[in-house]
């Protein structure tokens, strides 16, 4: 009896020591994995972070940092740049322009895809593909085929350089960013679609209603959770146009500054400026601005989808 | 969804043929769409096999029909060793971030440590940081390392990304524990464990991400724009083709060549994996 009773005593000890060895050789396994990981999310993307707000506030060309804080001259500099000013001014008119384009063609792709169509899948590939194709390559296409003298021009009688002029180059990227990106837009609208049970339509059919009410009074309405989504990742995204800017005035942002987006602009103070201090306070500033567009959706969002 | 509705509707004399314009009408409209969207990759391939006077006209048919485009851009503008340096970077950062990210992953998923829920909101936090702003530090760094003017510098900034870890993380979480209890009854330490039971159960994951970052790698154009322009040698297939549009810009056969190249390994890959790119998986790769 007693002795039985001191080795069930003893017993849960052992266990309980045994335990704690376990859990901390569990512990040290899992820092030990989780370390080089977080090394290097510490080391390129939280020190980047501080560090581009230090580097804000110095003069700091090719050479390194310049003896003595700037302050925020950096930050008046960048804030008074008329250029600037038109890199903001032109993001602003190609997000307006390019997120309704994009999320009303990729809704118009999504539903026509979305019946029980022949070669349906076929349709699916062929309008999502140039989502995944290379931005350059699908850039560099498009601006052979409407080059002054290129084949869309000479089928159609137009002498426009279509990506050359400043009056015509925004529109241009418009129309292009456009047609690559609604395709992923489709994609998350039929995901959305199939969302939808199957017996609302039933209901709208026996209540005779034809296919273009049925979308306005049920498929729209339904979607609307999917059109927020859209508005928050795809606005979001079209203010860091750079690929296409870029390969269309090949980094200098012109003509005329047409095709200056800010990223174009800290990319272009940074490398063809050699001014790292004003690039990282145009960063900040970009980031802000995001930052505070970002809250301000999510605000409105989360306002609609809790009333 | 239009079946649905017309499939309801009681039927009524002279119905087929109402529907029938409608359908042809529908499949017209999608047909057209289709072309807007096949006809600049068509016009491509066919301005590829074309030489440059002909490379002008609207005509689908080379005249006369070549293929020197193809050999000059492969030979004399590089796109062999372009093609090879885009090839190798996406096997090493394709390869980090399986390895990572599995690493991580599992940590922070299966794991119990001191702290483990903080370090996982920091790693979280880690996808607000835009690469537009990590631009100016990391150029400045990786120049202070001497880390420019080499691979080393873009492979380090691509080692492992958060999106990674968390989506292997999120994948490790629907294992069942059986798998790792089981292990353990055989005396498997930590690491076996994840090495040889949930490294392979996570293959699906492992396929995925393999998918997306080695797209995201092949497309990308920002980083080597930012380190590699000016360095011939170190040129991926992007950062050549968007160079030899600037340098050549009326060189369209070649330059028509050399988009198909940059296209072609992600199109065979699409071919190859439709299903999973079109069934909504493509969340981690949405482009601006």
């Amino acid at each position: 009896m007693m002795a039985t009773g001191s080795a069930s005593e003893a017993a849960p000890n052992r266990l309980r020591s045994s335990m704690l060895g376990a859990r901390l050789s569990e512990a040290a396994w899992g820092y030990g994995f989780a370390f080089v990981p977080f090394a290097v999310f510490g080391l390129f993307f939280i020190y980047p972070f501080v560090y581009a707000v230090y580097i804000s506030f110095f003069h700091w060309g090719i050479l390194g940092k310049q003896p003595g804080a700037s302050g925020t001259y950096n930050y008046s500099k960048v804030l008074h740049d008329p250029v600037f000013h038109i890199a903001l001014k032109n993001i602003a008119e190609y997000a307006l322009a390019v997120v309704p384009l994009e999320m009303g063609l990729g809704l118009s792709l999504a539903l026509l895809v979305n019946g029980k169509i022949r070669g349906r899948s076929f349709f699916r590939s062929g309008f999502y593909f140039p989502s995944i194709a290379s931005s350059v390559a699908i850039t560099v296409i498009i601006l052979y085929l409407f080059a002054p003298h290129g084949p869309f021009n000479t089928f159609f009688g137009f002498s426009t350089d279509w990506f050359g002029n400043a009056s015509t180059v925004g529109w241009s990227i418009v129309g292009l960013n456009a047609w690559t990106t609604s395709g992923t837009v489709m994609i998350f609208y039929l995901a959305a679609l199939q969302s939808i049970p199957e017996d609302v339509y039933e209901a709208s059919a026996l209540d005779g209603a034809g296919a273009w009410r049925t979308f306005r009074k049920i498929t729209f309405p339904l979607l609307k959770p999917a059109h927020f989504f859209c508005l928050v990742v795809f606005g979001i995204g079209a203010l860091k146009l750079f690929d296409q800017s870029y390969i269309v005035s090949n980094g200098t942002g012109g003509p005329n500054y047409a095709t200056t987006t800010p990223i174009l602009y800290i990319y272009r103070q940074a490398f063809a400026n050699y001014d790292f201090g004003v690039a990282a306070a145009a960063g900040v500033v970009f980031l802000g601005i995001i930052l505070v567009l970002t809250v301000a959706q999510w605000f409105t969002l989360g306002r609609q989808e809790a009333g | 969804m239009l079946q649905t509705v017309a499939a309801a509707e009681p039927s009524i004399p002279g119905r087929p043929r109402s529907q029938l314009v409608r359908r042809a009408l529908f499949y017209g409209l999608v047909t057209i769409l289709a072309l807007v969207f096949f006809v600049p990759f068509i016009y491509t391939i066919s301005t590829s096999f074309k030489t440059i006077p002909d490379s002008v006209n609207v005509s689908l048919i080379p005249h006369p029909w070549t293929t020197a485009a193809w050999s000059d851009v492969w030979r004399r503008y590089d796109f062999a060793l372009y093609f090879k340096n885009s090839f190798f970077l996406c096997a090493v950062i394709v390869s980090c971030n399986i390895f990572l990210g599995a690493l991580g992953g599992y940590a922070f998923a299966r794991l119990h440590f001191p702290g483990r829920d903080l370090l996982f909101l920091i790693v979280l936090a880690t996808i607000m940081v835009p690469d537009q702003l990590r631009l100016i530090p990391i150029y400045v760094m990786l120049v202070n390392w001497h880390l420019i003017g080499n691979f080393s510098g873009y492979i380090l900034i691509n080692l492992v990304t958060a999106t990674n870890l968390f989506f292997m993380r999120q994948y490790f979480l629907t294992i069942p524990k059986d798998f790792e209890e089981a292990a353990k009854l055989d005396g498997a330490g930590h690491f076996k464990t994840f090495w040889r039971v949930m490294l392979p159960l996570a293959l699906p994951a492992i396929g995925a991400l393999t998918i997306l970052q080695f797209q995201g790698t092949w497309n990308d154009f920002y980083w080597p724009v930012v380190l590699f322009q000016g360095q011939a040698h170190l040129y991926t297939i992007q950062l050549g083709l968007a160079n030899l549009r600037f340098t050549y810009s009326t060189l369209w056969p070649e330059i028509a060549a050399g988009s198909i190249i940059a296209i072609l390994p992600i199109l065979v890959l699409f071919l190859a994996l439709q299903r999973f790119f079109v069934s909504g998986a493509v969340t981690a790769g949405v482009k601006g």
